[in-house]
C-alpha cells in the first residue's frame, strides 16, 4: 500500500463535498457516543436509586416519615418523585373533601403527571441516538455517490482509463460510506439497549403507583367505615 | 444516597466519547505505516550501502590515527614530566651539598674559635707561669726579663701566629679543593642534565616528525580516497553521458525507424486495405464452411442420440432426411428425401429428427451460413450409430 492510499491521506484529499459528509458523520458518532454514555450513567443509576427506596418503602416504615424524610420537590427522582406527588396530593385533598373517590382521583392525576414526568427525563435524548442510528447510512451513502460521480467525471477527462485514476477517489467514497455505518451500529444498538432498559424502569414505576395507590385506597376505606361507625 | 449524584453531567460522557474517536483513529493509523515502513529501507540500503562503508572506514582510520596522536602525546607528556621530577631530584641533591658545605665551613669556624681559646688559655698559664718567675727573680732585671719574656712572648706569639696562619691556610686550601670538586661535580651534574634535556628534545622532535609524518600519511591516503571517489564518480558520470548519449541516439534512431515505417505503412495503406479486405472475406468462408461442418455434425450428433433403431433392420440400408429449420433453430419441417425401402425405419429416423429439435446451434452461425443451413439433407445408416 503507498502512501497516496492512506486513510488519513485520503480524506485530506476527497472533495469538499466528501469531506463535508465526513464531519457531519464525525460529529454525529461523537454526539451519540456522548448520548450513549450519559444515558447509561443515568439509567444505572436511577435504577440503584429505585431498588434503594422501594427497599426503604416496604420496610414498614410510617409513610408520613417517609414524606418527611424525602428531599423537596425539585429534587426528587424516580420512585421517590411520584410517591412524594400522590402523597402530597393526598394530604391536600384530605382535609377538603370527605369523598374518598375524589381523593384517589386527585391523587391517580397527580402520580400520572410524576410518571409522565419520569419517563420524559429517562428518555430524554434518546431519539437523538435513532435519528443518528437512521440517517446515517443515508449521509454516508451520499458522500460515496458523490465520490464515485467525481470519480467518473476525472475518468471521462483522463486519456488513458486505468485502475489507478478512478481507485482514490473510489477509496475515499467508501471512506464516508464506512464512516456512516461507524457511526448508525453503535446508534442502533444502544438505542435499542437503552430504550428497552428505560422502558422496563417505567414499567417498574407504574407498578409503584398502583400499590401506593391501593394503600391510600386502603387507608381511605377504613377511614370511611370508622368515620360512618 | 446524595441527591446530586443523581443528577449526570455531559462533561465526562463527552471526555469518553472524544477519546474513543481518538483511539480509533490513531489505531487505524498506527496500523496502516507499519507496512510501509519496508519499502523505504530497502531502498535506503540499496542507495546508501557502498558510501556509507568507505565513510565509515575513512572516518574510523580517522580516529585511529587521532588516538594514537594522542596516547603518543601522552606519553611524551609523561616523559616530560619524569625529567623534570629527575630535575627537580637533583637540584634538590645539589641544595642539600650546599647545605652540608655550608654546615662543615661553620663546624671548621668553631674548631678554629676553639683552638684559639685554648691557645689564649695556654697563653694566660704561660703568662702566670712567668709572672710567677718573674715575682721570683723580680729583683735581677725585672726590665731586661720582661723585654726577654716580652720578646719571647712576642716571638711565640709570633710563632704561634704563623702556625694559625699556616693551618689557615691549609685549611682554606682543604676548602677550596672541596669546592672544586664539588664545583666539578655540580658542572658533571648540569653538563649530564643537558645532555638528558638535549636527548628529550631531539626524542620530542623526532616523536614530533613521526606524527607530521602520520599526519601527512593520513592526508595522502584522504587525498588519495578523494581522488579515487573523483575518478569514480567522473567515470560513473562519463558512463551515464555515454548511456544517455547512446539512448538518444537509440531513441533517434528508433524515432527514424518509426517515421519511415510510418511512411511505408502509409504508402502501403490501400494496397494492405485491399489485401485485408481480400483475406477477410476468403477467412469468413473458411470459417464459414468450419462452423457449417460442426453443425451438420452437432445435428446429426443430436438426433442419433434420440434414434431408437427399430429391431430387425438392416444394417447397411440408408434413409436421407431432408431438414428445414425456423431462424432460431426449431424445426419447421422433416421429410424423406430418399427412403431406404423400410418404412418403419424412415419413421424412425423422422422421428429422431423431431424427437432431436430445436437445434439451437444454428443460431451461433454466421449469418451467412444460417440462410444456408434452412434446409439440409442428412443421410442417416444404422452402421453409423453406436
Amino acid at each position: 500500500m503507498n502512501d497516496s492510499m492512506s486513510i488519513p491521506h485520503l480524506i485530506l484529499n476527497a472533495s469538499t463535498v466528501v469531506q463535508i459528509v465526513m464531519f457531519i458523520l464525525l460529529l454525529g458518532s461523537i454526539l451519540s457516543w456522548v448520548v450513549i454514555f450519559q444515558r447509561s450513567f443515568v439509567l444505572r443509576r436511577a435504577k440503584q436509586a429505585h431498588k434503594a427506596f422501594e427497599e426503604r418503602f416496604w420496610s414498614g416504615i410510617d409513610l408520613n416519615e417517609l414524606y418527611r424524610e424525602t428531599p423537596a420537590e425539585q429534587e426528587t427522582v424516580g420512585g421517590e418523585h411520584i410517591f412524594r406527588a400522590g402523597f402530597r396530593e393526598f394530604n391536600r385533598l384530605l382535609p377538603k373533601t370527605r369523598s374518598p373517590q375524589a381523593i384517589l382521583d386527585g391523587v391517580q392525576r397527580s402520580m400520572r403527571v410524576a410518571w409522565s414526568r419520569e419517563e420524559e427525563r429517562l428518555n430524554l435524548h434518546l431519539v437523538f441516538l435513532a435519528t443518528v442510528a437512521s440517517a446515517s447510512p443515508y449521509i454516508g451513502l451520499f458522500g460515496t455517490v458523490w465520490g464515485i460521480m467525481g470519480s467518473f467525471q476525472s475518468l471521462s477527462l483522463a486519456q488513458a482509463a486505468t485502475l489507478n485514476t478512478v481507485a482514490p477517489w473510489i477509496a475515499e467514497a467508501l471512506i464516508a460510506t464506512a464512516m456512516g455505518l461507524f457511526a448508525a451500529i453503535p446508534a442502533v444498538i444502544f438505542y435499542n439497549r437503552l430504550s428497552s432498559e428505560s422502558s422496563k424502569l417505567l414499567g417498574k414505576y407504574e407498578d409503584f403507583s398502583e400499590e401506593f395507590h391501593s394503600i391510600l385506597h386502603r387507608n381511605l376505606q377504613g377511614r370511611a367505615e370508622s368515620g360512618a361507625a | 444516597m446524595a441527591k446530586h449524584d443523581r443528577r449526570v453531567g455531559y462533561g465526562l460522557p463527552a471526555l469518553l466519547a472524544v477519546g474513543l474517536h481518538v483511539l480509533i483513529f490513531v489505531l487505524s493509523v498506527i496500523s496502516l505505516p507499519a507496512d510501509e515502513v519496508e519499502q523505504p529501507s530497502t531502498s535506503i540500503v540499496q542507495a546508501t550501502l557502498v558510501s556509507t562503508e568507505t565513510t565509515t572506514d575513512q572516518a574510523q582510520r580517522a580516529q585511529e590515527a587521532r588516538a594514537r596522536a594522542a596516547a603518543r602525546q601522552a606519553e611524551e607528556q609523561a616523559q616530560a614530566e619524569e625529567a623534570q621530577a629527575e630535575e627537580a631530584q637533583a637540584e634538590e641533591a645539589a641544595e642539600q651539598a650546599a647545605a652540608e658545605e655550608a654546615e662543615a665551613q661553620r663546624q671548621e669556624e668553631l674548631q678554629a674559635a676553639q683552638e684559639r681559646a685554648e691557645a689564649e688559655a695556654r697563653r694566660q698559664a704561660q703568662q702566670q707561669e712567668r709572672e710567677a718567675a718573674r715575682q721570683q727573680a723580680e729583683e735581677e732585671a725585672r726590665r731586661r726579663a720582661e723585654e726577654a719574656e716580652q720578646q719571647a712572648q712576642r716571638r711565640e706569639e709570633e710563632a704561634e701566629r704563623q702556625r694559625q696562619a699556616e693551618q689557615e691556610r691549609q685549611r682554606q686550601a682543604e676548602l677550596e679543593r672541596q669546592r672544586q670538586q664539588e664545583e666539578a661535580e655540580r658542572q658533571r651534574q648540569a653538563e649530564q642534565e643537558r645532555q638528558r634535556q638535549q636527548e628529550e628534545a631531539e626524542r620530542q622532535r623526532q616523536a614530533e616528525q613521526e606524527r607530521q609524518r602520520q599526519e601527512e600519511e593520513a592526508e595522502r591516503q584522504r587525498q588519495a580516497e578523494q581522488e579515487r571517489q573523483r575518478q569514480q564518480e567522473e567515470a560513473e558520470q562519463e558512463r551515464q553521458q555515454e548511456e544517455a548519449e547512446r539512448q538518444r541516439q537509440a531513441e533517434q534512431e528508433r524515432q527514424r525507424q518509426e517515421a519511415a515505417r510510418r511512411a511505408a505503412e502509409a504508402a502501403s495503406q490501400s494496397l494492405d486495405q485491399a489485401i485485408e479486405g481480400e483475406s477477410e472475406s476468403v477467412a469468413n468462408a473458411r470459417q464459414a464452411q468450419e462452423a457449417a461442418n460442426g453443425f451438420i455434425n452437432l445435428v446429426r450428433r443430436a438426433v442419433e442420440q434420440a434414434w431408437s433403431i427399430p429391431a430387425g433392420s438392416d444394417q447397411n440400408a440408408a434413409v436421407t432426411v431432408t431438414v428445414r429449420l425456423g431462424p432460431s433453430g426449431e424445426l419447421l419441417a422433416a421429410s424423406i428425401g430418399q427412403s431406404s425401402g423400410d418404412s418403419a425405419f424412415d419413421q424412425s429416423a423422422l422421428q429422431a429428427v423431431r424427437r432431436a429439435e430445436p437445434f439451437g446451434e444454428l443460431r451461433r452461425l454466421p449469418a451467412a451460413a444460417q440462410s444456408q443451413f434452412r434446409q439440409f439433407n442428412l443421410r442417416f445408416q444404422p452402421g453409423d450409430v453406436r
